[in-house]
């Protein structure tokens, strides 16, 4: 089955992160398994909306999870999720909260209706409700006429569908999903990210999606949380990153250093691109002043026509690597 | 035959409904709901509900096993009232290999696939904490052996009193009987029953649970068995390794509620006061429990 996608909910990361109160938010939040620091002092608040949490196998991504969960404890520091402490109140998080695993978590001889309404028993919902609400979630993940057959004969995609459909099916606030797409073929994977974004932009929930892949959550996420070996790298929105949102780079018919001169009197941060990019061409900092009419003013002084002008494109894929990058060098 | 009726109000046959997912607005229990719901899905997961015929089986046949004495007693009482058949006693002796059969088909079956497909996480991430899980299991065993040690053990008193010329006066008369059913169905149900939960909570694999279960039983009882004849002169200190016998300590508490006139023969079952072996078994159970509390408890 395909899922698609209202268009009113299609963009996802161009859109502005909502305000509101913090989902999550964690001080000096430490773990350790013996010598290894899986988590390393983490200063995080990140708000009410579809949240990357990337990094690489190892990063502390599934570490982190556990502990916003209450289902380990720290070694330092606290984390408090949807207003709640995790070390006092874990078991009101966990009621307000979803969890989709990374691996195999289904019984296989259990129909999916009957296992998504136990989960949802398990979560305090009354038999009744439970059986109508996993059929509902079900519905809405694309097996509704699989639902009662047993899930082992269930597809990859299938079983990632029904791990959703147990992750949301008592109504949490926020939903922790660790690496959804996993083992699943492209179409699935698109249908999963639909699903993902459906949820989030048409129903509010809160959602937390752990991978290392950065497509999954440039398509899905509005903020995101990068981690590097236990350290926080990036915590940030990714609204700024659409393509062509970077630096300017400017050639001009004419003398680039008097294009250049007449950019540092308008205010621009201005530099040459250097060797990698041709002798004249000039790199233009968007750093706050509006820099296309900078750009404009200054060749229209000089009488110099515009040669080329293309914004860089800024990817989530070269904010993770640069810094990651920096946070290397930084421990060196 | 008849048509579906639409219930909502403004509804016309043939209206497509909009049955998509939306936020609950209904009531949430608390975590004792979903102790009862995870007891529920053990047990019925445990007996094959729900599942192929394949897995019903072996339920089916202890029960039946269980219920076929009783009913036959009830049956032969009935036509033959002056008949000598076997009492109380003699009913717990008989059905207790069945009953360990039964502990090792359904202790496996809800501890080990939990473990084995990876559903702990899930449960763990549920508002319940992981002591909680640990009580559902032992409710749900807890419930399954005493209905089959308890409740045949029940219907066969009431059948014994209904046969009577009084039965009201039987009744009253043989209370006592009934509380010491409740005392030896109830202690040996839940000493079996932990013994089964603890050693299928160490592995993900049924067949494993049930061989070392089944290995478990047969191998203290023959190592009971050899050390209580080797300490023949040894007084007491028989009787204490006789209590690694699941099988002697069951029978010396109930030859302890039901004393044959002959008193116990050697090496059959462990000798000590009635007190001290409900004592033991009682020990049994805490220290499985405590076990497996410490086993499920959140690894930092």
């Amino acid at each position: 089955m395909t899922v698609t996608i209202d268009p009113a909910i299609a963009s996802t990361a161009a859109a502005p992160v909502p305000d509101g109160p913090p989902v999550i938010e964690t001080r000096g939040l430490t773990k350790r398994y013996k010598s290894v620091v899986a988590l390393d002092a983490l200063d995080l608040t990140v708000p009410s909306t579809a949240i990357g949490l990337l990094g690489a196998n190892g990063a502390g991504k599934t570490t982190l999870i556990k502990l916003l969960l209450g289902l380990i404890r720290p070694d330092g520091g606290d984390a408090v999720v949807l207003g709640r402490d995790t070390r006092t109140e874990a078991v009101a998080i966990r009621a307000a909260v979803g969890y989709m695993p990374e691996g195999d978590c289904l019984p296989a001889d259990a129909t999916a209706a009957d296992f998504v309404a136990h989960m949802a028993e398990v979560s305090g919902l009354p038999p009744r409700a439970a059986r109508q609400r996993a059929a509902d979630v079900l519905y809405q993940v694309g097996l509704d006429e699989a639902r009662y057959r047993a899930i082992k004969g269930f597809s990859t995609g299938m079983k990632q569908r029904v791990k959703l459909a147990q992750a949301i099916v008592h109504d949490p606030r926020l939903v922790f999903l660790d690496e959804p797409t996993n083992g699943m073929d492209p179409q699935g994977r698109d249908e999963m990210l639909a699903l993902i974004v459906r949820i989030q932009r048409l129903l509010g929930i809160a959602v937390v999606l752990s991978s290392h892949i950065l497509d999954d959550i440039e398509r899905v996420c509005r903020y995101v949380v990068i981690l590097d070996g236990g350290r926080l790298v990036a915590s940030q929105p990714l609204a700024g990153m659409d393509p062509g949102g970077g630096d300017l780079y400017v050639r001009v018919d004419g003398d680039p250093a008097a294009f250049l001169a007449r950019l540092h009197a308008l205010g621009v941060d201005a530099a040459p691109a250097g060797e990698a990019h041709g002798r004249d061409e000039i790199v233009v900092r968007r750093n706050g002043h509006d820099a296309f009419d900078a750009v404009r003013d200054a060749a229209a002084d000089l009488g110099l026509p515009l040669r080329q002008l293309r914004a860089q494109t800024r990817s989530l894929e070269d904010l993770y690597f640069g810094n990651v990058e920096a946070a290397n060098r930084e421990r060196r | 035959m008849s048509l579906p009726v639409p219930t909502a109000p403004d509804a016309r046959y043939g209206e497509v409904y909009d049955r998509g997912y939306g936020h609950y607005e209904g009531t949430r229990r608390g975590r004792l709901q979903g102790v009862w719901a995870l007891a529920r899905w053990s047990m019925a997961r445990a007996l094959g509900l729900k599942k192929g015929w394949g897995s019903k089986v072996i339920p089916i046949l202890l029960y039946v096993g269980a219920l076929l004495p009783v009913v036959a007693v009830i049956g032969i009482t009935a036509f033959v009232p002056a008949a000598d058949v076997f009492g109380y006693a003699d009913y717990f002796g008989g059905i207790f290999l069945l009953e360990g059969i039964f502990v090792a088909t359904i202790a496996p079956e809800m501890m080990s696939p939990d473990r084995r497909e990876g559903v702990l996480p899930l449960y763990f991430s549920r508002p319940i904490s992981r002591p909680d899980y640990v009580v559902a299991k032992l409710v749900a065993a807890a419930i399954l052996t005493l209905s089959i040690s308890l409740l045949p053990a029940t219907i066969l008193w009431l059948g014994r009193q209904l046969l009577a010329d009084a039965p009201l006066d039987a009744m009253r008369d043989n209370l006592g009987d009934l509380g010491r059913i409740a005392v030896a169905g109830g202690l040996i149900a839940l000493y079996l029953g932990a013994i089964g939960l603890l050693i299928s909570s160490f592995t993900g694999r049924k067949g494993v649970a049930v061989g070392v279960i089944v290995l478990g039983f047969l191998i203290s009882e023959a190592l009971s068995g050899a050390l209580t004849f080797a300490l023949a002169e040894q007084g007491t200190l028989t009787d204490w390794v006789a209590l690694l016998s699941p099988t002697r300590t069951s029978a010396g508490l109930v030859e302890g509620l039901w004393p044959t006139i002959e008193g116990p023969e050697f090496g059959t079952f462990v000798s000590f006061p009635l007190w001290a072996i409900g004592a033991a078994m009682v020990a049994v159970v805490a220290v499985c429990c405590a076990v497996m509390f410490g086993r499920y408890a959140g690894r930092d």
